[in-house]
């Protein structure tokens, strides 16, 4: 279906074997597991958080990450795996609740499906991870026909909830926007403390007034709506506190290297710099296939993995990137075709869920090389090396290309 | 599963859509983005990935050599070791520290003054000089620690070299490292951090000629910094060449008399007077320029003089001043040659007396005599009688109190005492000025070199050349040579008559005057032995002259010495124009010149007649 397996690796013919070895299990999983999965996703959720639990007591510290997860000789990433399970399995709860999607209860209960697994691989820590998984889940619930305040609420919850902790960074890069007061104000709400508390119930207080205000004005707003706003305001507050505690040095200096790259220009701005230089470089035309001095001299780090995309750009130049874009913009929409001819609604939801997936991971992944987005450990699916990304893209296209042929009648 | 969905599917699909739409918007401007980075901004990324991958290491031009009139070299360079750093990617402060605890003890350096110099290159992101002129077995040392530290290095290199040393070293100058000023200024022209410049005389003048053009191998790297591939290899282009005028065996004669001159001190500039050529420009004390490419010694630059005595130090004329009091009262017809006056050793002006430094008195003089033994009171009575308006305005004449244009910075203008500029200045003038304006006393200065250039237009009757002392520049590749013309300042005219009997009451001075010293059997030789009295020390000797072969009619070489502190000009400065004239007409200095047995001019060797001349009549009215 899709021949963009070009393994730009740095010619170790080990790794093409392994890629290609990996290729084809995944092919072969394509069929079975499909099939399988499709049938009856549910026993999978088990195996999920299952998998993770080990891979967290055993995981091996891989770039900063405990998400791989070593089997004999063979390491794996088992985040890649969850992605898929999680979207079976969603697309299952959301397909046997069909007729009481928008609801409340279907929502919440959707949202304490996910939670588990996001919650995991956050703690792993793979804050980007977790956000493909918001992404999809958001994408799924839109799909299935969730009610869109309840959606706007969990997006404003997940915004507060990665939002405060980058803003609580770049203040303390920032020490002269620091000084102002209501800054000073906000970076005080880093710790959980009567301050917190304070300022829970501040948020409270200021929806009462806001909605007496209101009322006095004769501005028919329900109360319900002041309701939500301040719990979903407190709950993104007090989740911030708990992921800003969470994140590591590392991740705290890309997003200042995003919004402040000449703060550290040796450090995680390196990499970016590097790869907008290296996509900058290529012009038009491109430096020609093998040609790129930024990545066979090594200036481009982690060339065959996450920053491949700067590959392209260097390599193939502007007509070669937007090529790519344009393939993935075309498999994206061979997969939202093939959720629209799905015969049945879990198959839409399940085309909806991958759809999603790989759009996420095109936007992040391009979006870091192009300076766009911070840095994030995301590959670019079916272009990075790496055999989990692959076999775990191949399943997902499998399950696709199953969930098309069975809009034909003979199946 | 799930039930077909027909109906109510719509909105969802419709949902689907929108989801679609906003994917492939964000698709279209990843697009935009990549326009923007790829053909938008793609030269300036382009040139950062070249920044990326290329190294240069610099091929340093060899500086221009400079060459005496017979092509005798007295600047170039010689291959030298040099210690250097290049910053790489390790560059923390603990790896510099370390670094510069194992430098020192090979170094014999100071650790502070090395983690300096360290510390600088990487702030400056260029290669930094260690040491330069390395011995052996500190390079053996050194060679050690190259292999376990990134960036130091041990390279080749061209250092500056004079082979006389102090000879010319005022004129030559010397290279010097650049301070923070010069840094800012010079490093859009691509001067590296460590680049040694001109600093003072020709280096520092024709720093940009001499220079030349660096050349280097550009080379392809990768991100550890390891060798690729070369990609270029660019020829430096070497610098230009410089050839004097000076005559490099005048020079070194010269300044081996003024150092075994009475004081030491003193200036000799030689010229040619058909053209302005300098063929000697001497200043002692001097330096060695040599010494200051060594880095342990740029502590001792401020003591060092610099200052060019010939070009820079202005002095009273004293007696030699005379040569322009007889041009100016033969010239207006104030005083018949042949008019005698009786000199009983002092003269009455008005209240005040002048004396002659010959105590005895000169008895009978006439305008030959009179110059001939410096009598004071001819020219005191002369003088008046010629008047100091005259004198002064063939002071002008002569270029006295205007530059001589020499391309050296900071050359003095000298000083013109006369009844204009002291009405000026809005003083009156007596009699009395008159009298010590006739014998160069006063408030008369001039430089070694303005003598020089009088010296010039009287030996060639008239023309007063601008002195110079680059022959020609030879540039280099297809650019042409840059010669130089000989260029007037200006022409005395003065009736033949005149300059005749200058030219006989000169050769007088020698033959049987003040200058008997530096007669020489075979050379015509015209002189003027000068004391001029000096309030800050003892008495400055002059000796101007010009001279030929004995049998050829043009002179060839116009001189004027001057030893400060050196006391009786034929004394002093005799002896120093005696050798650079001897060396410049190959005259064997073994058997000692004739004595004239005059007695007035043997009385100028006698100690006691020396005290009258060095102590004239009035103290001079002002201090330089």
């Amino acid at each position: 279906m899709i021949t963009l397996t070009r393994a730009e690796s740095p010619g170790l013919r080990s790794r093409m074997d392994w890629m290609l070895a990996a290729a084809a299990l995944g092919l072969c999983t394509i069929g079975t597991l499909a099939i399988l999965s499709a049938a009856s996703p549910l026993p999978y959720y088990g195996r999920v958080v299952q998998t993770h639990f080990v891979a967290l007591a055993v995981g091996v510290l891989a770039f900063g990450h405990r998400s791989w997860l070593r089997l004999g000789h063979v390491t794996f990433q088992p985040t890649a795996m969850a992605c898929i399970c999680m979207v079976l399995v969603l697309a299952s709860f959301l397909d046997k609740r069909a007729n009481k999607a928008h609801t409340m209860p279907v929502f919440l209960l959707a949202g304490a499906l996910v939670a588990p697994i996001a919650l995991l691989i956050l703690k792993q820590p793979d804050l980007s991870s977790t956000l493909v998984f918001f992404v999809m889940t958001l994408a799924m619930l839109f799909c299935a026909g969730a009610s869109v305040s309840h959606l706007a609420c969990l997006a404003g919850y997940g915004a507060v909830t990665l939002g405060l902790p980058v803003l609580w960074t770049l203040l303390s890069y920032r020490p002269e926007i620091a000084a102002s007061p209501v800054a000073a104000f906000l970076a005080g709400l880093t710790h959980p403390g009567l301050r917190l508390l304070l300022a829970m119930a501040g948020i409270f207080a200021a929806a009462a007034l806001l909605w007496r205000v209101c009322a006095l004005a004769r501005v028919p707003i329900h109360w319900i709506y002041f309701v939500t706003a301040s719990l979903v305001l407190a709950a993104g507050l007090a989740s911030a506190v708990v992921v800003n505690l969470q994140m590591k040095v590392y991740q705290r200096s890309r997003f200042v290297a995003m919004v402040a790259p000449e703060a550290d220009s040796q450090g995680a701005a390196y990499n970016v710099n590097q790869a907008l230089v290296a996509i900058g470089s290529g012009g038009l035309a491109g430096k020609g296939i093998f040609q790129g001095t930024q990545s066979h001299l090594g200036f481009l780090p982690e060339r065959h993995t996450d920053f491949i995309f700067a590959v392209v750009g260097e390599e193939m130049g502007f007509w070669g990137a937007c090529g790519v874009v344009l393939l993935y913009l075309l498999l994206i929409w061979r997969v939202v075709s093939a959720a629209r001819l799905a015969r049945d609604r879990y198959g839409f939801l399940v085309c909806c869920g991958i759809a999603a997936m790989f759009a996420a991971h095109l936007l992040i992944n391009v979006g870091m090389c192009l300076g766009l987005f911070p840095v994030a450990g995301i590959p670019l699916p079916l272009l990075s090396y790496g055999g989990s990304s692959l076999v775990v893209t191949l399943w997902a296209l499998g399950i696709v290309v199953n969930v098309y042929s069975r809009h034909y009648a003979f199946l | 599963m799930g039930a077909a969905v027909t109906g109510g599917r719509t909105p969802l699909y419709d949902r689907l859509e929108v989801l679609w739409t906003l994917c492939y918007c964000a698709g279209a401007v990843l697009a935009l983005r990549l326009f923007q980075v790829q053909v938008a901004q793609n030269m300036e990324y382009a040139r950062a990935a070249e920044r990326n991958r290329t190294q240069m290491i610099r091929k340093a031009a060899p500086r221009g050599r400079i060459y005496d009139r017979s092509g005798d070299v007295l600047a170039t360079s010689q291959a030298a070791f040099s210690l250097i750093y290049m910053p790489g990617k390790q560059n923390d402060d603990a790896y510099l520290q370390r670094l510069a605890r194992d430098l020192t003890p090979s170094l014999k350096g100071d650790y502070e003054v090395i983690l300096d110099s360290l510390k600088r290159s990487v702030r400056e992101e260029s290669a930094i000089r260690l040491a330069e002129n390395l011995p052996p077995h500190t390079m053996f040392q050194l060679s050690e620690l190259k292999t376990i530290y990134r960036g130091i290095d041990l390279i080749v290199e061209a250092r500056r070299y004079y082979p006389y040393g102090a000879s010319l070293a005022h004129l030559l100058g010397y290279l010097g490292r650049m301070d923070e000023r010069d840094w800012k200024l010079l490093k859009r022209e691509g001067y590296r951090v460590d680049a040694r410049i001109g600093k003072l005389g020709l280096e520092k003048i024709f720093e940009r000629d001499l220079r030349g053009v660096d050349g280097g191998i550009r080379m392809e790297v990768d991100a550890q910094g390891r060798l690729k591939r070369v990609l270029e290899n660019i020829d430096w282009q070497a610098g230009a060449n410089l050839h004097l005028t000076i005559d490099g065996k005048l020079q070194r004669a010269a300044e081996v008399a003024l150092h075994k001159s009475p004081s030491g001190k003193g200036a000799a500039v030689v010229l040619d007077p058909r053209s302005g050529r300098i063929l000697a420009l001497a200043s002692v004390p001097d330096f060695d320029p040599n010494q200051f490419l060594q880095p342990e010694s740029s502590a001792n630059l401020k003591e060092l003089p610099e200052f060019n005595l010939a070009t820079q130090g202005t002095f009273a004329p004293g007696s030699t001043f005379k040569i322009i009091t007889s041009a100016a009262m033969l010239n207006e017809g104030k005083v018949d040659p042949h008019d005698g006056i009786y000199c009983p050793g002092y003269y009455d002006a008005g209240k005040r007396r002048f004396l002659c430094w010959e105590k005895k008195g000169h008895k009978h003089m006439e305008f030959l005599s009179g110059l001939a033994n410096s009598c004071d009171v001819y020219f005191y009575r002369m003088g008046i009688k010629t008047g100091g308006d005259l004198i002064e305005k063939y002071e002008h004449m002569f270029g006295l109190g205007t530059k001589t244009r020499i391309a050296l910075p900071g050359e003095k203008r000298g000083n013109v005492f006369g009844p204009q500029a002291r009405a000026a200045r809005g003083l009156s003038w007596h009699d009395g000025d008159t009298c010590n304006l006739a014998i160069g006393q006063g408030e008369v200065l001039v430089t070694p070199l303005q003598m020089a250039v009088v010296m010039g237009a009287v030996a060639n009757r008239g023309v007063l050349w601008r002195p110079y002392f680059v022959e020609r520049i030879e540039y280099p590749g297809d650019r042409p040579e840059y010669r130089q013309k000989p260029e007037e300042l200006g022409r005395v005219q003065l009736k033949p008559g005149t300059w005749a009997l200058l030219d006989e009451g000169l050769q007088l001075v020698v033959k049987s005057g003040t200058g008997g010293q530096v007669f020489t059997p075979g050379l015509v030789i015209r002189g003027k032995t000068g004391t001029a009295q000096n309030p800050q020390g003892g008495d400055n000797a002059w000796f101007v002259a010009y001279a030929n072969k004995e049998g050829s009619q043009e002179p060839e070489i116009a001189l004027a010495v001057l030893v400060q502190h050196g006391g009786h000009g034929s004394a002093a400065a005799g002896p120093v124009a005696k050798k650079i004239l001897h060396a410049y007409f190959g005259v064997e200095d073994g058997a000692p010149a004739p004595r004239v047995a005059k007695s007035t001019a043997a009385a100028a060797a006698l100690p006691a007649a020396l005290l009258h001349e060095l102590r004239p009549a009035q103290p001079p009215t002002r201090a330089r």
